[in-house]
């Protein structure tokens, strides 16, 4: 373990941050630029994806879980192998990884967790909005969010108009829409005309029933809305099963098959973003890391720091980019877990500051309120 | 009056109902007693569900965890067999076949409208394993007896439930000048004080501060559940001593005394009886029947009641009805998916829920399709009640129900689902349109686009007929 605090944030965020922000126009900024995000629920170990290497410690701490072949980053880090397709992109710059990162949030609470990851806030279940809708309002792009499940997301909400794609186990024949579509009148059927309009517009693939529990079609579908010029901006994918108390296993441990389920969707998403991909910001988003030290029945506990997965053709090269804040007693937080030096929502407010080309300071101040987030633009992406 | 007030303040009229004469007087007298559950099903107690609950949990992490460490594979297998044995697949089924079949015969559905209401006014959202073994029994024996009581007690009940402390962490929270806070260092957890203060009574709109917060989580201190290694959380509720913080508290500005187990009662009732909190919970209910953004003209003669009555749930109901009806006519409302399923399984008498004798379990092998089938419809049009995602309980608002994805799941139930729920006698056109002239003004105009498929009785003529009728804007908005 070579990587330490020292040779972090040298000359680069905070300078930056001063010097105000400058929007380059070109052509480049006029292409549509797509920011998916997804959500990993139950706590993602991100000493699993992204583990670092030879720490006696951690191999120690956690003799029933350690990785015998992971994928090679670089001399610190190493990479879960059931993540192929990062380690692909990585060779390509076109996959990154934050580490020891996580929203300020160390009760250890799932549900106060992921209300905090959505909301970006401080107290749990104190805004009703997610900072993604914040984010989409205050730079007025309405109606470009996609969300790959039923009910909207808090992560989307505070935008109107938003679309969802979670097909019915069957076909629905919308010329039924057709038929009542006129009947709908007066203003307190509006909103459910506007909708119905929304349906009604969808293209043919989206109409077409499929399994909502095959994630493989929904990763295709919305590749395929995120590839049109004119399509969604955002996308927002749900996971979940992170929580893995018992045989957390290593390669093939049942977090590695969580890990898989995230390597699929950015496979198909890869594939099919074609060109568009080299437009697009894949990042996860959890609700906190796990405990280093396996517990009784070879998983583990809720912890607190993990990591940021990344993918995708605005990255600005292939990283793990941490103040590493190293795994001995005294260094970890509480003495248990992983600890966060990267407010993670600094990675996401510049984020999408890069893909709806705003101003960092602007989001800071309209979507987290003015909390203290460095921009990592020039850090982490293409600008 | 239209006949939608029926829909308005309950589950429209089946096709054994008549109109009454005086709808605001049918609606008033369904007020006063609690219905009687009907499922002729297993009705099981809070008490035993919590028990199967614990044997859950204590055999899952402190046996197969340990016992299957090194072989996920095994894991999951002895888990899903733990899984049958102690019916955590199962219940939540039976629950919402209970719920269903109460909101389908009940005699007094107005008051089943209610009991909807405060079930979600009080939800548990999902968590841990609440809504397999736990939300169900909470609303049927926590929240209905309340219903004919005060809303102080209501308040009392919910909060010194199992329930409701389990899902907002409070036997994890201690006082910090405890004995067992001292001992083990440990501190509050705000968050049942918050909700209680946030969602339960006062609101946001009283101005309180984090302080507030703090000094009442340090009053609920000490309420928790009794810990043992068997039972793990699934104990009782119990007041400890030695979790609670010592010392006077002050919250709102009110000052109580260091009295142990006493405070929170007294802290409730004054929360409980706060204007800004009955102001809060009025507009909630009118908002629930009446339209979703309420005038202080609709909703003062609920306030009044409530200060008349000093805040007798009976009273207070009666006002709502009365407000509903007054402004029937010129208001709208949009149901959220669970309430028009059940209104079209009311109105159309639809095959659900299963009977009681296929709902039975064993205990044995997974429960099958036909069991899971009301469950599964219910998470399909995207409302499965014992599951909202936050302790806020599901929006009554019309903005949060209306996506793209959710409409077309109402348009796939209607004519793909409810077909095969209609029960074979019920398969003619005639049946169809005596039911929408049961339950709709401008049943012509209804029965007018579904006349072409007048002569047709397959699944797919009834897949016609019914997605058009069950999508109409009067029929998912009155």
């Amino acid at each position: 373990m070579n990587c330490t605090r020292r040779n972090f944030l040298i000359g680069g965020s905070t300078t930056l941050f001063l010097s105000g922000y400058f929007p380059k126009i070109s052509f480049a900024s006029m292409q549509k630029k797509n920011l998916i995000i997804i959500s990993l629920r139950g706590g993602m170990d991100g000493l699993t994806a992204v583990p670092v290497i030879g720490d006696k410690r951690l191999k120690k701490l956690r003799k029933k879980l350690i990785l015998e072949d992971v994928l090679n980053l670089n001399s610190d880090f190493g990479l879960h192998p059931k993540l192929e397709i990062f380690h692909k992109l990585w060779q390509k710059n076109q996959a990154a990884f934050v580490h020891a990162t996580n929203i300020p949030y160390t009760g250890r609470s799932h549900f106060d967790g992921q209300n905090l990851m959505e909301t970006g806030a401080h107290i749990p279940y104190k805004e009703k909005t997610g900072w993604l809708g914040r984010g989409l309002l205050a730079s007025n792009i309405i109606g470009k969010g996609l969300a790959i499940s039923l009910p909207m997301p808090l992560l989307l909400r505070g935008v109107p108009q938003n679309n969802n794609f979670f097909p019915s186990p069957d076909f629905v024949e919308t010329k039924l829409i057709d038929q009542i579509y006129n009947e709908f009148k007066g203003e307190h059927n509006e909103l459910i005309k506007s909708t119905l309009d929304t349906i009604r517009q969808r293209p043919l693939s989206m109409q077409i029933a499929t399994d909502s529990d095959d994630r493989k079609k929904l990763a295709l579908e919305a590749a395929k809305q995120l590839k049109d010029q004119s399509g969604p901006r955002v996308a927002v994918f749900d996971l979940d099963g992170f929580d893995t108390h018992a045989a957390q296993g290593g390669v093939d441990g049942a977090h590695a098959d969580e890990l898989e389920e995230v390597n699929k969707i950015v496979t198909i998403l890869h594939e099919n973003l074609g060109q568009a991909f080299d437009n697009t910001l894949i990042l996860t988003l959890t609700e906190f890391g796990r405990t280093i030290k396996q517990n009784g029945g070879y998983g583990t506990e809720h912890g607190y720091g993990s990591a940021i997965l990344m993918a995708g053709g605005l990255l600005k090269k292939s990283q793990v980019y941490t103040d590493w804040p190293g795994l001995k007693k005294k260094e970890l937080f509480e003495g248990r877990d992983l600890n966060s030096t990267i407010d993670s929502r600094a990675v996401y407010n510049s984020a999408m500051s890069i893909c709806f080309n705003q101003d960092p300071e602007f989001l800071r101040k309209k979507v987290f309120w003015g909390d203290e987030l460095p921009d990592l633009s020039q850090e982490l992406f293409k600008i | 009056m239209s006949l939608n007030f029926y829909r308005r303040v309950a589950f429209g009229l089946s096709p054994n109902e008549n109109p009454d004469k005086d709808p605001l007087n049918w609606a008033i007298n369904q007020l006063d007693t609690i219905p009687d559950l009907l499922w002729p099903g297993t009705i099981p107690t809070e008490k035993d569900l919590r028990k199967k609950y614990g044997e859950w949990v204590y055999g899952d992490r402190e046996v197969l965890r340990k016992k299957f460490k090194n072989d996920k594979h095994a894991y999951r297998k002895a888990k899903d067999e733990l899984r049958i044995k102690t019916g955590e697949r199962y219940f939540e089924l039976n629950e919402h076949a209970i719920r269903h079949f109460q909101t389908k015969y009940s005699k007094q559905p107005v008051f089943e409208r209610f009991w909807l209401f405060w079930g979600n006014h009080f939800a548990i959202s999902e968590k841990d394993f609440l809504a397999e073994f736990s939300t169900g029994p909470y609303q049927r024996e926590i929240i209905r007896p309340n219903m004919v009581k005060t809303f102080e007690e209501m308040v009392q009940s919910v909060t010194t439930s199992w329930c409701m402390i389990h899902h907002l962490d409070n036997s994890e929270s201690f006082g910090p000048n405890s004995k067992k806070g001292m001992e083990w260092g440990e501190t509050i957890n705000e968050n049942h004080a918050r909700e209680l203060l946030e969602l339960h009574t006062v609101s946001p709109n009283a101005g309180y501060t984090q302080e507030d917060v703090i000094q009442l989580a340090y009053i609920m201190t000490g309420w928790a559940h009794k810990w043992d290694r068997k039972n793990l959380e699934t104990g009782d509720i119990w007041f400890d001593q030695e979790m609670h913080q010592k010392g006077d508290k002050i919250v709102l500005g009110v000052k109580y005394k260091n009295d142990a187990k006493r405070e929170l009662a007294k802290v409730i009732h004054d929360l409980a009886t706060h204007p800004i909190c009955i102001k809060f919970v009025s507009t909630k209910l009118c908002r629930h029947f009446i339209t979703d953004e309420p005038t202080e003209e609709m909703i003062d003669p609920v306030i009044e009641a409530w200060n008349k009555s000093n805040g007798n749930l009976i009273e207070i109901h009666k006002a709502v009805i009365t407000q509903a009806y007054k402004y029937n006519e010129i208001t709208h409302k949009f149901h959220p998916p669970e309430i028009w399923l059940m209104q079209l399984s009311r109105m159309f008498d639809l095959n659900i829920p299963l009977s009681f004798e296929k709902m039975n379990y064993t205990f044995k092998s997974k429960p099958n399709n036909r069991q899971r089938q009301l469950s599964w419809i219910l998470r399909e049009i995207g409302h499965s009640p014992y599951r909202a995602k936050q302790p806020n309980g599901w929006s009554d608002l019309e903005v949060d129900w209306v996506s793209p994805e959710l409409l077309l799941r109402r348009f796939w139930f209607a004519s793909v689902e409810l077909p095969m729920l209609v029960k074979s006698g019920n398969r003619s056109h005639g049946f169809i349109l005596s039911c929408l002239k049961n339950n709709f003004e401008d049943h012509e105009n209804m029965a007018s686009l579904i006349d072409n498929f007048r002569f047709g009785t397959s699944d797919y003529d009834l897949g016609q007929k019914y997605g058009v009728i069950c999508n109409l804007p009067g029929v998912l908005k009155i």
